[in-house]
């Protein structure tokens, strides 16, 4: 059921591939072809071929769009301090989750992971490549923290590595993530590192030999201390950036529900609302426009800490893109009063408000930020939907606030 | 349909060359000829009447500014915290303020055009969404040209030049760019490949071509294509001590072809002296002025905080030692270019920031012709775009000059040419390097100036003999004939329009560029080209302003 004359864009993980096709399969289902990608079969099942029939519920109770704007709206305005979570959507859903971020006072926050490399850019900077360059021209592929593979399925044949390449060295895939990478920095810049392993003092000579080397990472999986990872990461590259040329690539998927929720879900969302965020604010995500201003604040504004401790109390949740990312266990612990702006698969996360929304991809067309956030894609939907976009519902809830 | 009169403003309009009071009618976003039926009338006595300002080069939007953003919290944090009217959203930042920011201070400061100088065609639509979210200007883009690998690997293989130019034309036309951008020409790919310095004849490591030829090439693709804007140049050697004879070489390249070189300022240095650092002002002043097929914009620095942001990851790189604070952002991007992100304080004190100062500054007084001279800061790189109004009163008042020129490094203070030069430029010197002369740069027939059938972007500046206080906040600000600021403060929020052209090419070269994406990309070639209808999205709805080429001879 692809357009061929106009490609279908994978909104499943932030590679963004856009050389697949889908057809109708079994049970009136979405199937991939040209690909065995399990993340793009997975989410694709769990979506149908044919539009949508969920409708809006308030209180469990199925209602019409124009009710369950209402209803949100007066949870809205009774709010002192609203959350906004998930942000699993696309830059026309950004554009307008700003708007009522604005008109709401809330607080945005983004996947923990997300937020660990923002911090490391913040704090230190660093130096990147992008898809096609990786592809061209490196000579070495690190991968730290293991293969990329699980959350990018497709990470190695758009990087036009084989499995068993020789261009591909795995390292900090233990749990000496920390260890090897503060060795690693070390060696590379020419220091004596007493007790360094054999295989990690030739990969330092591997890199400082490559004529190009990027090192891969995965924000999922750097843990809670992620950012000084990718600060040491980022050293090991300046290093080499002296004398040869290197660049990390960051990879921004999420685990697809397998890290309690903390992913983001399918797609890439929370980074292209971080974008979107960034440019319309000049702030990124953990901000929000109070009283005194804007103000940002990357670790207080944690969504998952702001609801343990009380700090919100309302949680307006957007994911669009499947049943992830889910609610965190936090505001359903708090039992926070919850507006799910979501999937249709949502409808059980017992919201207050529910709003079903289209796919951006599957119901509608969008566009997302590709993993090395150098290229915006565009979406196309693949069928017509009888939901509305994420921006649709965010616009009419703004309008609805202001009345 | 209502017609409105300004009446009685001291009109200056470089284009037909009124510098006097008349009435000005305006009627349905234009500007039309006297009327005896007058709905509306804004008493204009005692103001000066111009144009709309247009910025023909500032870092307004895609992925090197949201990198700028995201690198400096700390620069947001102290800048103005509320929206000043109730029209506007939140937004913040100093020297990479948000794009909303962004278009409100523009707008307030009486300028109705900005152009983002460096979109990477594969960044096109991110570019396109960040100036479709900056409210009420309207805007336009130049697409990077001359690093990416498939130009280089043409020119290499001594592709003909047919060919070379169809794909800058499919470029442009893909990217929905105003025009084209060379930035340190082949140098950013020689990085990527580990060349640390490209002169001007001096070859890349890999595909054995120079800059001189990038340069020629292009040029020559732009005059056969018939885009308005002639090839925009960001020379080799940025920064570099000595590199006015890498500006000269260009100039020399280009043969007579039309050509803009931007930011000229950091362009214009020579390396006499006990530092070893000086300023070339007036040898390219001299170049600038014996050669009419150039323009310039000078990239003025101003002193303070500011962050540098450039496509030239190479001299970025470079320079990431003296980044303040300590921290900068570069990437390698899409085989088609890179960028280097370099936060920076200017200082009156150090003797090269003082000095870069006085070259911008006698390079705006040594150049004859106003025409070939835009006012710019390259924001955010010599400074942010809110500095210009200083800026024009240090050209149009030489005491304020001089005081400014007695607060720096002392022996620059003492042994400068600025010292010396004692021109003042007149309102329609200012008029002319701040709208009339981009508008004609850009071909933009219909803007820049105040004659019967320009799109009324009117802006009322009432008369001060501090020029800074006049230039920071007119009374009046029209676009397209509609209010949108009074005083200082936002009262209307129209999506500004998008400015691209759409040059002919032979759509064979299609047929190769497939291939080549396939073989090299990671976009699929059917997703590179952005329609109209997507750019309109992109842009907010805002309306889609195609520019004519030309055919023959630029006018």
């Amino acid at each position: 059921m692809t357009d061929f004359a106009r490609p279908w864009t994978c909104p499943f993980c932030p590679l963004l591939c856009d050389t697949f096709g889908v057809e109708a399969g079994a049970g009136g289902a979405l199937a991939l072809v040209g690909s065995s990608c399990p993340r793009a079969g997975a989410a694709l099942a769990a979506c149908s071929a044919t539009p949508s029939a969920a409708v809006p519920a308030v209180e469990g109770r199925p209602c019409d769009l124009d009710s369950a704007v209402t209803a949100a709206a007066r949870l809205l305005a009774n709010s002192r301090q609203p959350l906004f979570g998930g942000l699993a959507t696309d830059a026309a859903g950004a554009r307008a989750l700003y708007a009522l971020a604005c008109a709401s006072g809330a607080i945005c926050d983004g996947p923990p992971a997300l937020m660990q490399g923002v911090r490391a850019l913040q704090d230190r900077g660093g130096f990147s490549t992008t898809l096609a360059e990786l592809r061209t021209r490196a000579d070495l592929v690190l991968c730290f923290g293991g293969l990329p593979t699980l959350r990018h399925p497709e990470f190695l044949a758009r990087a036009g590595l084989a499995a068993d390449d020789a261009r591909l060295l795995v390292l900090g895939d233990g749990d000496d993530r920390f260890e090897t990478a503060a060795r690693l920095a070390a060696l590379v810049e020419g220091r004596a590192v007493e007790g360094a392993p054999a295989p990690l003092a030739a990969a330092a000579e591997r890199l400082k030999a490559a004529r190009y080397a990027v090192l891969v990472f995965e924000t999922a999986g750097l843990g809670p201390h992620g950012a000084l990872l990718i600060e040491m990461l980022q050293r090991v590259v300046a290093t080499l950036n002296r004398s040869t040329r290197a660049a990390t690539l960051v990879l921004s998927g999420s685990d697809g529900g397998n890290d309690g929720g903390n992913g983001g879900g399918g797609g890439d969302g929370a980074a292209t609302v971080n974008q979107v965020f960034t440019w319309l604010s000049g702030l990124p995500l953990r901000s929000h426009a109070g009283p005194h201003g804007l103000e940002h604040e990357p670790l207080t504004f944690d969504a998952e800490r702001l609801c343990a401790d009380g700090a919100v109390d309302l949680l307006l949740w957007v994911a669009s893109f499947g049943p992830e990312p889910a609610l965190p266990q936090t505001s359903l612990q708090m039992s926070l009063p919850r507006i799910v702006i979501g999937h249709p698969a949502l409808a059980a996360a017992g919201a207050d408000v529910f709003i079903p929304v289209a796919t951006p991809g599957i119901g509608s067309d969008g566009h997302l930020f590709r993993t090395d956030g150098a290229v915006l894609m565009p979406l196309h939907a693949l069928r017509p939907d009888t939901l509305p976009t994420v921006a649709d519902v965010l616009r009419r809830l703004t309008a609805a606030l202001a009345t | 349909m209502t017609t409105l009169r300004i009446r009685g403003g001291h009109v200056v309009d470089p284009k037909s060359g009124d510098d006097a009071a008349r009435d000005l009618f305006v009627r349905d976003g234009r500007i039309v000829g006297a009327s005896v039926e007058v709905d509306e009338e804004i008493d204009a006595t005692g103001c000066v009447v111009m144009a709309g300002g247009i910025d023909m080069h500032t870092h307004i939007g895609g992925g090197k500014l949201n990198l700028a953003r995201l690198l400096l919290p700390e620069d947001h944090r102290n800048t103005v915290p509320r929206p000043a009217s109730p029209l506007e959203l939140a937004s913040c930042g100093g020297c990479a303020p948000g794009t909303l920011v962004t278009g409100y201070r523009y707008v307030e400061m009486g300028y109705t055009a900005a152009f983002e100088p460096a979109m990477l065609a594969s960044n096109a639509r991110h570019t396109h969404m960040e100036m479709g979210d900056t409210p009420i200007l309207d805007h336009g883009a130049y697409v990077m040209l001359g690093n990416d690998e498939l130009f280089l690997e043409m020119l290499a293989r001594g592709e003909d030049f047919q060919r070379i130019r169809d794909y800058a034309g499919w470029t442009i036309n893909a990217a929905k760019a105003m025009g084209v951008k060379v930035v340190n020409p082949a140098g950013i790919s020689a990085f990527k490949f580990n060349q640390r310095k490209l002169d001007v004849d001096e070859a890349h490591v890999h595909w054995q071509v120079t800059p001189r030829q990038v340069v020629q090439t292009l040029a020559r693709a732009l005059l056969e294509l018939g885009v308005p804007h002639p090839l925009h140049i960001h020379g080799s050697n940025l920064g570099v001590a000595g590199n006015i004879e890498s500006t000269l070489q260009t100039i020399q390249a280009l043969d007579g072809l039309p050509a803009h070189l931007t930011h000229i300022q950091f362009h214009a240095y020579g390396r006499d002296g006990p530092k070893k650092f000086s300023s070339a002002a007036l040898q390219l002043a001299e170049a600038v002025n014996a050669n009419p097929n150039i323009s310039i914009d000078v990239g003025q620095i101003m002193f303070g905080q500011t962050v540098t942001v450039s496509g030239d990851s190479m001299r970025q790189h470079a320079q990431s030692g003296f980044a303040s604070p300590r921290k900068w952002i570069g990437a390698d991007i899409e085989n088609e270019a890179g960028c280097g992100v370099v936060p920076f304080r200017y200082r009156e004190q150090s003797y090269v920031n003082a000095l870069q100062w006085v070259i911008g500054l006698e390079i705006f007084l040594l150049v004859n012709d106003p025409w070939r001279v835009v006012l710019t800061t390259d924001h955010p790189n010599g400074g942010p775009f809110t500095s210009y109004p200083h800026l024009i009163r240090l050209l149009m008042d030489r005491s304020f000059r001089e005081e400014q020129l007695a607060k720096l490094h002392p022996e620059v203070a003492a042994s400068c040419a600025l010292r010396s030069i004692t021109r003042e430029l007149s309102l329609s010197e200012i008029a002319t390097m701040t709208r009339a002369a981009p508008a004609r740069l850009l071909g933009l027939h219909d803007r820049g100036h105040l004659g019967v059938g320009a799109a009324a972007d009117i802006v009322l500046y009432r008369h001060a003999a501090d020029f800074e206080a006049m230039f920071s906040t007119p009374e009046y600000v029209f676009k397209d004939g509609a209010l949108v600021a009074r005083s200082g403060r936002i009262t209307a929020m129209p999506v500004g329009g998008t400015h691209f052209v759409a040059p002919d090419y032979d759509r064979a070269i299609e047929k190769s560029l497939r291939k080549h994406f396939a073989e090299h990309g990671q976009v699929n070639f059917d997703h590179v080209a952005i329609g109209h209808d997507e750019l309109c999205r992109c842009c907010n709805g805002g309306r889609l302003l195609p520019a004519a080429c030309f055919e023959g001879q630029p006018t």
